[in-house]
């Protein structure tokens, strides 16, 4: 066993992904990115795929999206639905726990 | 090792139709999905289902798996006496014949499966990189989940965090290998981030760059504090006369403990918020106690008598809202 150190990024604030660095972390080839480009399931900011810079919090989404693909044969639109659905369940549990219920 | 039953796991018959087990992993893993299910152990089924589904989805593994399990069910039969009944090891030399080809997800995200899977399926079903020396390729990115402290969110830390890893080995075969690595948890970090760890993913092939190591971060459940996003939050116990006089009570925070004021005439349930006392950052959440009425109890003769004095002493009526009307 060995140790290593070094310094470490936060992805969310720090880092901006372009397609393909994207694509590498979470594991998904870049067709499917592109079609998630289309159907808003992510969006990122720059004109043409080459100029595609994510956002941080773009990785759990895309990690998320790809998950609902391949584990449950979801399409890309109704990956987009399931995601904003599951955007509105977290903001409705962080209510319910703001309220000291969760 | 306990032997598996992947038809069990799915509630389908053993003679179940392809389509039959589609639909079945489909509802489970929906229903299981840690994303969505608000079971405790949807995390874990969901892995199972997953792990099930993998194997007898697809046809060949399906079949490697049937041939592993009948012969499995011929030794028991053959009474290998019992308490061995539960001992499952694959028969020397039974997947010769079977060749993995290994389905669409060939790309190394390790899922973690059962050291029963592993039994049958092992390196083969991994999808372990070829050796092509000619090959130049970046190494694979990883991910792994971290429990860190709320504290560490707080003021920052180094802390050692232990992985396996996949990784291969001299002669190129995928193994996993533990290692501890030494990480700053910066300041401020909130759950559900991800850490980068640049070149600490697998290694390249031939010339290429090692991949990243990303570590999705959760804070280890607090015994006092719940977290939303930035925010956090204590409930504190106060008594019935420091809510309805006022007082000045200390209150702890995973920063130290703070002096605070208690407004008089508070109610149960009342928050207070001590702005930027929340996790830290730009901007910095805010830290909320919830107050929450505690009761003295009316154990001893001077408790009662006080009680009772004090209800001499008052005409509150806490069911007054309830009178005038049956409707």
């Amino acid at each position: 066993m060995s140790r290593y150190q070094f310094t470490t990024e936060v992805v969310e604030e720090d880092v901006h992904l372009s397609l393909a660095e994207l694509c590498r972390a979470c594991h998904a080839p870049e067709e499917q990115v592109r079609v998630w480009v289309i159907e808003g399931v992510l969006e990122p900011v720059g004109a043409s795929p080459q100029e595609w810079r994510f956002k941080g919090p773009s990785l759990r989404r895309a990690r998320l999206a790809l998950t609902l693909t391949r584990e449950l044969d979801i399409n890309a639109p109704g990956v987009a639905l399931a995601l904003d659905l599951m955007d509105e369940i977290a903001a409705l549990r962080a209510e319910l726990r703001r309220a000291g219920e969760g | 090792m306990k032997f598996k039953d992947y038809y069990q796991t799915l509630g389908v018959a053993r003679d179940a139709t392809p389509d039959d087990i589609k639909k079945a992993y489909r509802k489970l893993a929906r229903k299981y999905h840690p994303d969505v299910s608000k079971e405790g152990d949807a995390e874990a089924r969901f892995k199972e289902i997953g792990e099930a589904g993998e194997v007898l989805r697809d046809p060949e593994k399906r079949a490697a798996y049937d041939a592993a399990g009948s012969q499995w069910a011929r030794q028991q039969a053959a009474g290998q006496g019992p308490g061995r009944e539960q001992d499952f090891a694959p028969p020397p030399g039974w997947d010769a014949g079977y060749e993995f080809s290994g389905r669409g997800d060939a790309d190394g995200d390790a899922r973690d499966h059962s050291d029963f899977f592993e039994a049958l399926f092992g390196r083969a079903a991994r999808g372990q990189p070829r050796r092509r020396p000619e090959m130049h390729m970046a190494g694979q990115d990883h991910h792994a989940k971290v429990l860190i402290d709320l504290e560490d969110a707080y003021q920052g830390a180094q802390r050692g965090i232990s992985l396996r890893m996949p990784a291969l080995d001299d002669e190129g075969r995928g193994v996993l290998q533990e290692r501890v690595l030494d990480v700053n948890i910066p300041k401020g970090i909130r759950e559900g981030q991800h850490l980068r760890l640049a070149g600490q993913g697998g290694p390249g092939l031939g010339s290429g760059p090692a991949g990243d190591l990303y570590l999705d971060i959760a804070f280890n459940p607090h015994r006092l504090y719940r977290v939303d996003g930035r925010d956090v939050y204590l409930d504190l116990p106060v008594a019935p006369w420091e809510a309805a006089l006022g007082a000045s009570v200390s209150a702890p925070t995973p920063d130290g403990s703070v002096e605070l004021t208690i407004p008089a005439g508070s109610v149960g349930g009342r928050k207070l918020r001590l702005k930027g006392k929340g996790i830290p950052g730009n901007p910095a959440g805010d830290f909320y106690v919830v107050l929450a009425i505690a009761l003295p109890p009316s154990d001893t003769p001077k408790a009662k008598a006080a009680y009772e004095a004090f209800a001499a002493g008052s005409d509150f009526n806490p069911r007054a809202h309830l009178e005038g009307g049956t409707r």
